[in-house]
């Protein structure tokens, strides 16, 4: 449940296209610490695809993909 | 991996954003990427043509241009963007820019500096090369 992750960052790319919701988690991630959960929310389904993609290959946890309808949240914690 | 060299050629709006996209997850992931502006792939950097939205392309850029419900970032900013996040350089090639006639000042502000093709080509040394 998203409310059980109580991300320290909440960054907001819905209706940005690809690759914009990604690079600003990059961006975001690189000042977070280590162990800090963001939420990014984004309405672009490649975006909600790709991200995840990009977490395997940096090495940061991907926590949770919650539909919340007309968006998706994507919980990642930071390595 | 050592990460891109990649040269952009090509004026068609498609093309550059595709290069812009790759190459801005890219460097924000901490993979070096170098980009070469050679012939006609200046026109796209013009000021002028920056400005008023003037671009070349097919069809999906005039779909990019068109799009009204999703907000696609011009490559000007996703490129000023990334170069903030990690390891991106543009160079623009002098020898085209000697042949058009043109200075640093009629681009948009996203150069490095001119490189002539044996600094590109040093630059490229270590990568693999994209050309577009």
């Amino acid at each position: 449940m998203s409310e059980d992750y109580n991300p320290d960052k909440v960054i907001d790319s819905r209706e940005a296209a690809c690759p914009g919701p990604l690079m600003d988690l990059i961006g975001q991630v690189k000042s977070a610490k280590s162990g800090e959960v963001l939420e990014l929310k984004t309405t672009d389904e490649g975006s909600k695809n790709d991200v995840p993609d990009w977490l395997d290959k940096a090495g940061h946890e991907l926590l949770e993909v919650v539909d919340q309808g007309d968006y998706w949240s994507i919980y990642v914690e930071k390595s | 991996m050592e990460g891109f060299a990649i040269v952009l050629a090509s004026e068609e709006l498609e093309k550059i954003q595709a290069v812009s996209i790759i190459s801005s997850v890219a460097a924000a992931s901490e993979i070096p990427i170098e980009i070469f502006v050679t012939m006609n792939g200046f026109r796209p950097f013009e000021k002028e043509v920056v400005e008023n939205m003037d671009f070349e392309g097919g069809r999906a850029a005039k779909a990019m241009m068109e799009a009204e419900d999703v907000d696609v970032p011009l490559f000007t900013e996703q490129l000023e963007q990334a170069k903030t996040l990690g390891p991106l350089s543009i160079h623009a090639c002098e020898m085209t820019m000697d042949l058009m006639g043109k200075e640093m000042d009629d681009f948009v502000d996203l150069f490095d500096g001119k490189l002539g093709v044996s600094g590109f080509l040093n630059a490229a040394e270590d990568k693999q090369v994209i050309f577009v």
